[in-house]
């Protein structure tokens, strides 16, 4: 069964029409990758997904349930879908504690000692136990973004959408970032990933999707991508981006 | 013509200093009817600060034009006029409403046009990403705000509060004009009695309203300490904080 | 900490919004006064006396009721007793056409007419002064005063140039006048040899003008208390009868011996520190007074105390 299914959608910014028809699918389990060269509407698509921006045309589907023009409660359907962002996005005013439990506080109406429980196991999954007490600005990048993954599963998400998770982490903390994502992907957690980390998408990707100008060009598990893509300008673009990240485990 | 000045010989001025001091008291008494009424009227300025500038950051057009012309009004009109406005206004159709209510709205009114500007200054420099990854976990906008924004928004806004905090405190005293006894008032009874006296009791006066400043300045940078999140710099409203540990 | 925070803040707005109202249980009724106005009402270490507020506290002895005397700027004065958010003003209050429309006023209690003040040196006199042949060619009055109005009817009026300068309090004025900003200042009678005792050597009375104001106690219109009566009844009690002469002026009778007589012997005439000694010596009298032989015995030994 498909747990998310993306049909056909349109975006258009202005007089620029950003998603020009994009459609895929994944399955429970399933973690996917989205390549492409910057601008050709990957992290839009990723805001269409849970309405953050809302498409012009075409449709979502999340667990069989239409959340893209449903009349239903948008702020219940954005609980189960986890988003981490680029920026981290942490909550400043927060320790790393609070910002994992506030939601399910706030939002699922857990009671504070439950969350808090709740959040400490989340922290210790992405190996930041010891830092619950700590501010984002006393962390490091590595760190804020483990925390923010420690935010998302803390609502029991049935997918999680990354945008570019390690783009704006110094080259030494990538690392870390990766291997709690590894973890997840391998625990079975539905993963849609914005990112260059081929090594990452070697490792634990079902596919991976190249995107430009708007459409999907070409997808298909990594190893048949990298060795033999369909398209020419996959290839190309494979080799540009192997080229200036270098490859990671 | 000469004026003979008495109060530059120093007899008198020491006697003067005596007089002054018997009605210290009283004039103390009377300084904390201005404290009340800088708290009320803070407290309504606050209030509706904090209404209108998330009316202006948030709401549309509807809700919104009106917020800024609201702003517009009571930044414009002085505040002795605003006075005026609300206690003889009321009276010409017979209603009377106690100076001390008069001022605090005209005062508060006043202030929440100030404030609301401090806010939205506030609200909008707080990065957008916190409201994106606030609802993208299922807040609504309005838990959101309350729980996200709001507090952040709050403690950057404290060094230009504390500003207004100042501005209103000597706007106390403007009440005079509407027939509050507060501490201007009472000085009459000095004034009044010992007439070459005048200059001292405004020094003594100006002397208690800068203590009372500088101690609520001191007040506000107490709770601008506590309140400080480890590891951020508040930068005032227009900065945004500086992660020291990057 | 937050939370704590806003309760703590609304708490405080809600105190200090309250602050104002303590409702006394028995028959209690508001006096506004506009504070200090020697020898009518004076202030001393944060108690209330002087020639008003002794003798509306005296009717109240005499009608049987409470007063509340509270200090309240000249400027919302007569507009709180008309509002009605006020009961009784006792203020030195000249009963004229327009403000007898506003507020009901207690039979006359005091005859008063304009002084006018000016520099001992300045080589004028009443008529010159007022004219505006002086050197600033400007003279001074409390704002919203009979005086004032009067050199505007009848000065200004009859097309002489002269400036008129209101100040908000005729203290001010008095301080403009020994400054020589102004050339002279216009008050009620006894306000000004009040003022005299503070500049002796600087100022003297020019004139008397007789402006034949007579001054009452005001209540809201139509008397919703119904305290005029009463108040009337007890100023006779203590010793004053108004009675129209045969030259159509009113004139006071003031009984020999009696609290009236003696009262305005204590306040007009001695100096201020004088009365301000009288008043601490005596004080207790009045304030606990409870029948006339009381009310009596607090203005007799006000009037002795003053020629001590």
């Amino acid at each position: 069964m498909n747990l998310l299914k993306v049909e056909n959608i349109h975006k258009r910014y202005g007089k620029e029409e950003v998603l020009k028809g994009v459609s895929f699918e994944l399955k429970r389990g399933e973690t996917k990758i989205v390549i492409g060269p910057s601008g050709t509407g990957k992290s839009t698509l990723l805001r269409c997904i849970n309405r953050l921006s809302l498409p012009d045309k075409g449709q979502v589907w999340l667990g069989g349930e239409e959340i893209t023009h449903s009349k239903s409660n948008i702020n219940q359907l954005r609980a189960k879908i986890g988003f981490v962002f680029q920026d981290f996005n942490l909550f400043s005013h927060l320790t790393a504690l609070k910002n994992v439990s506030i939601a399910p506080i706030k939002v699922k109406g857990m009671k504070k000692e439950e969350a808090a429980k709740l959040a400490m196991e989340e922290l210790e999954r992405v190996g930041l136990g010891d830092k619950a007490d700590a501010y984002p600005a006393q962390l490091s990048g590595g760190q804020q973004q483990r925390v923010s993954i420690a935010r998302a599963l803390a609502m029991s998400p049935k997918l999680i959408l990354f945008d570019e998770p390690t783009s704006a982490l110094d080259p030494e903390l990538i690392g870390e970032v990766l291997e709690v994502m590894i973890n997840l992907a391998k625990d079975g957690m539905t993963m849609l990933v914005i990112s260059h980390e081929m090594g990452f998408a070697r490792s634990v990707a079902d596919e991976v999707i190249f995107m430009e100008h708007g459409v999907i060009v070409e997808q298909g598990p990594p190893q048949q991508l990298f060795s033999n893509p369909k398209h020419r300008r996959t290839g190309e673009f494979l080799h540009k981006i192997t080229e200036l990240y270098g490859e990671t485990n | 013509m000469e004026v003979s000045s008495p109060i530059i010989e120093k007899r008198i001025v020491i006697e003067g200093i005596a007089v002054i001091g018997r009605y210290l008291p009283g004039l103390l008494q009377a300084l904390l009817t201005n404290v009340q009424l800088l708290l009320a009227l803070l407290a309504v300025g606050f209030a509706i600060g904090t209404v209108v500038a998330l009316l202006q950051v948030y709401a549309g057009h509807f809700l919104g034009v009106p917020a800024f012309l609201y702003e517009w009004v009571f930044r414009s009109i002085p505040a002795l006029v605003l006075l005026f406005l609300f206690y003889f206004g009321p009276l010409q159709f017979g209603v009377s409403i106690p100076p001390f209510f008069a001022a605090t709205l005209a005062l508060g009114f006043r202030s929440s046009a100030y404030q609301s500007q401090i806010f939205r200054g506030a609200i909008q420099a707080i990065p957008q990403g916190q409201m994106m990854a606030a609802r993208s976990m299922g807040m609504s906008r309005v838990r959101a705000i309350i729980s996200i924004i709001l507090p952040q928004a709050f403690r950057l806004s404290l060094p230009a509060w504390s500003n207004e905090f100042s501005s209103v405190v000597k706007d106390t005293t403007l009440a005079y004009a509407v027939g509050l006894n507060e501490i201007l008032r009472h000085a009459r009874f000095i004034t009044e009695r010992y007439y070459n006296l005048a200059m001292l009791a405004y020094l003594t006066i100006a002397l208690i309203f800068l203590v009372l400043t500088y101690s609520g300045n001191w007040s506000l940078g107490w709770l601008e300490k506590r309140l400080r999140i480890p590891g951020l710099e508040m930068a005032g409203v227009s900065g945004r904080g500086r992660n020291l540990s990057k | 900490m937050k939370r704590k925070l806003v309760i703590s803040m609304v708490v405080l707005a809600m105190v200090a919004l309250g602050g104002g109202g303590l409702a006394v249980a028995q028959e209690t009724y508001t006096v506004v006064s506009d504070i200090p106005w020697p020898p009518f009402e004076m202030e001393l270490e944060g108690e209330f006396f002087g020639f008003d507020l002794d003798v509306i506290r005296a009717s109240a002895v005499v009608a049987g009721f409470k007063v509340d005397i509270q200090n309240c700027e000249w400027s919302i004065l007569v507009s709180s007793v008309q509002a009605g958010a006020k009961d009784i003003g006792a203020s030195g209050l000249t009963d004229f056409r327009e403000r007898a429309e506003k507020v009901d006023f207690s039979n006359h209690y005091w005859l008063a007419n304009q002084a006018v003040v000016i520099r001992k040196d300045s080589g004028l006199n009443l008529v010159s002064a007022m004219t505006g042949k002086g050197p600033t060619g400007a003279v001074g009055a409390q704002r919203a005063t009979t005086g004032g109005w009067w050199v505007e009817d009848n000065i200004q009026a009859a097309g002489f140039n002269v400036e008129l300068k209101q100040y908000s309090t005729y203290p001010l004025a008095i301080l403009d006048l020994v400054a020589g900003r102004i050339d002279a200042v216009i008050q009620d009678e006894p306000a000004s040899i009040s003022s005299l005792t503070a500049f002796p050597d600087e100022l003297t009375i020019a004139g008397i003008i007789n402006t034949n104001e007579y001054f009452g106690f005001i209540v809201p219109k139509g008397d919703p208390n119904g305290l005029l009566p009463r108040i009337n009844d007890a100023m006779v009690v203590l010793g004053v009868k108004t009675a129209m002469a045969s030259t159509g002026v009113e004139e006071f009778e003031i009984t020999e011996g009696s609290f009236w007589e003696n009262l305005v012997a204590t306040y007009f005439g001695p100096p201020i520190e004088k009365i301000e000694a009288a008043w601490s010596k005596c004080k207790n009298l009045l304030l606990s007074a409870t029948c006339l032989e009381d009310l009596e015995n607090y203005a007799r030994c006000m009037a002795d105390a003053v020629k001590e």
